[in-house]
């Protein structure tokens, strides 16, 4: 059967289960029950989203309305101060923000070649080595070295301390994600067009980046985007071994506002007069819910785009191919 | 085909399949210095570990207990071992069994309603807590929690300090919750998924024989989540002895660790304060002993219930 029908004999298919869909809504009964089903649900989510929307109450709020009062939902003062203070020592943040993009984008996409190749390596059903690739693909997800012994490795053995790469290498290419992928292939693009490539006198090399890759588009997205997630937000990597300021991405420097306090606020030895002459280089509690704001903003924005491909990437990944 | 044959044929496929091999290459690398050698540095917990001379070259360990003898120290420090490995186990059971329940009754909730619309809205938004990291968390913990400043405090008219030790049952409960308000819409998306697939000719027939919606979603939606339930717990097996460090660390800014030290945020301290890894190596050989064997056992269950879902 051509590619073209096959298509049009499931356009036509999902048609006809619109159409049941259709039917169905219909006979279901908007009862009272479904009323309170609704309240209730809307209530949780309020609820579950009640932390986020402190976070930019507060970056909103006045410092000094802030101390008073307490944090708040109904602040007495409104007030952008915090966000004047964020980016006046905006050198920081913006570093901060050059290193964490830079290891998202470059983690990411390193990881999504590599195991889109390795995934198409694996796909080849009479390579020998096929079997072997896979085992070895496998064994991390059983069983892993824990955080002492790679720190120990990294930085003792690969003298790495203090390097970018291992913010992206160590966690770009994981077992789910190869099997994810490596099932993509397998269930979703069509073995003959790879094949009629080949035929054609493509190489392997050709077939991969001109049919393969492209076709593979929905589940790098997914994949893609939980690999950005993970870059974005990891902090223990950078905690452990980034010690040059240049080099802190956005989580570090968060952790460092915290340390920072502690130090100061933990120190016997400084005297409350002194202190409370530091308090101005303190980082403020506003300034801070601001700078969370900065952190944990562009995941926000950029989510709902990626929204659709998640069910679809995590189903995928529990089921075996 | 003898042996000989059979293994001159698998270098010449191999040959054949030079490309591939090629493709295959970056990711072998990759996971072999980042992920296989890491493994093999585990053997740390069977030497006496100097800085100096490394993992690989430091002498093995020769005490009491010859070269197990960093595993002493688990015993030593029975009280801190017992309590590490006992709130790990703790949380596990905590977050599982809450998490499971709440996810699969979120994803019924949802499926249920017939406002499709608003359903996929409010789920969306449910998802968001799971991008949020943990060292963002850890502020607007604090933003609740804080003795002068802290929204708790002031709503309840408390005066509590919930960062110190007199709070430290407390934190059972806000570690829990904190973690259900972080992966209880992300992790119901897979059940959901699971309900979207359940034939709907069940459910017409069901009321064609006078069901109510109670009677339906107790006998055709729950039934239908079991098998994806069963090997949800299962696999999570695996990651008994591993906990979220951004959790057990960050957010209980590593205080009252009586109730919330577990293993990962232990060795994650241990690294950055002490140097003597004689304690942490052996407990981090013992955790990812432990997981392995639990794995392995769990996948072996697996395969006896649900072959199609077994890991290997």
């Amino acid at each position: 059967m051509s590619i073209v029908e096959d298509l049009k004999e499931k356009r036509e298919q999902k048609k006809k289960e619109k159409e049941l869909d259709l039917q169905y809504g219909v006979k279901e009964k908007k009862g009272p029950g479904q009323y309170v089903l609704a309240t209730l649900l809307i209530l949780y989510t309020i609820i579950v989203a009640l932390p986020i929307i402190l976070v930019f109450v507060s970056a909103f709020t006045d410092e000094d309305a802030l101390i008073k009062n307490g944090y708040s939902y109904f602040p007495e003062k409104w007030s952008v101060g915090a966000f004047k203070m964020v980016f006046a020592s905006g050198d920081k943040l913006a570093a901060a923000y050059g290193v964490t993009i830079l290891i998202t984008l470059g983690g990411t996409l390193i990881g999504l070649l590599c195991m889109s190749l390795y995934a198409y390596a694996l796909s080849r059903k009479d390579f020998r080595l096929r079997g072997f690739l896979t085992i070895y693909s496998m064994i991390p997800m059983l069983f892993n070295g824990g955080t002492l012994s790679g720190y120990l490795v990294f930085t003792g053995t690969y003298h790495m301390k203090d390097s970018l790469w291992l913010l992206m290498l160590p966690i770009c290419c994981t077992t789910m994600n190869i099997i994810i992928l490596r099932t993509y292939i397998q269930n979703s693009v069509p073995e003959e067009l790879m094949d009629s490539a080949r035929i054609d006198g493509a190489g392997e090399w050709r077939t991969f980046f001109q049919i393969t890759l492209p076709l593979m588009k929905p589940t790098l997205a997914a994949v893609g985007f939980m690999m950005a997630t993970g870059y974005w937000n990891d902090w223990q990597n950078a905690l452990l071994y980034i010690t040059s300021d240049y080099k802190r991405p956005l989580q570090l420097l968060l952790i460092n506002i915290q340390k920072m306090i502690e130090q100061l606020v933990n120190n016997p030895n400084i005297a409350s007069a002194a202190k409370a002459a530091m308090a101005g280089s303190i980082p403020q509690q506003t300034t801070i819910m601001a700078t969370v704001v900065m952190v944990i903003g562009p995941i926000m924005v950029i989510y709902p785009f990626f929204q659709k491909y998640f069910a679809k990437g995590l189903t995928m990944g529990s089921v075996k191919g | 085909m003898t042996r000989k044959e059979n293994i001159l044929h698998f270098f010449k496929n191999t040959w054949k399949h030079r490309v591939h091999v090629l493709m295959a290459l970056p990711t072998f690398l990759i996971m072999f210095f980042f992920l296989y050698v890491p493994m093999g540095g585990l053997i740390i917990a069977f030497k006496n570990f100097k800085p100096v001379n490394g993992i690989w070259g430091s002498a093995w360990a020769n005490g009491k207990w010859g070269v197990f003898d960093n595993f002493r120290f688990l015993l030593v420090n029975k009280a801190r071992f017992f309590r590490l490995t006992g709130n790990t186990l703790l949380y596990f059971l905590i977050f599982t069994i809450i998490g499971t329940l709440l996810n699969v009754i979120l994803a019924v909730c949802i499926d249920q309603l017939v406002f499709k619309k608003l359903g996929s809205a409010l789920q969306s938004i449910l998802i968001i807590p799971i991008f949020i990291s943990y060292a963002a968390v850890t502020f607007i913990v604090e933003a609740y929690l804080k003795a002068d400043t802290g929204l708790i405090n002031n709503v309840f008219g408390l005066t509590r300090n919930w960062y110190a030790q007199e709070s430290q049952y407390y934190w059972i409960l806000i570690l829990t919750i904190v973690k259900m308000w972080n992966s209880v819409g992300y992790g119901s998306v897979l059940y959901m998924s699971v309900l979207a697939g359940v034939d709907q000719q069940l459910y017409e027939a069901a009321q064609i024989d006078g069901a109510n919606k109670w009677q339906q979603i107790w006998h055709i939606t729950l039934p239908s989540l079991i098998p994806m339930v069963s090997v949800m717990l299962l696999l999570s097996v695996g990651n008994i002895m591993k906990s979220d460090t951004g959790l057990f660390y960050q957010v209980t800014r590593y205080t009252n660790t009586d109730t919330t030290g577990v293993l990962d945020s232990y060795v994650l301290y241990a690294i950055q304060h002490t140097s003597d890894f004689s304690f942490p190596s052996a407990a981090s050989f013992f955790q990812s002993v432990v997981g392995l064997v639990l794995i392995l056992i769990a996948n072996a269950v697996v395969k006896k219930i649900q072959p199609e879902y077994a890991l290997f």
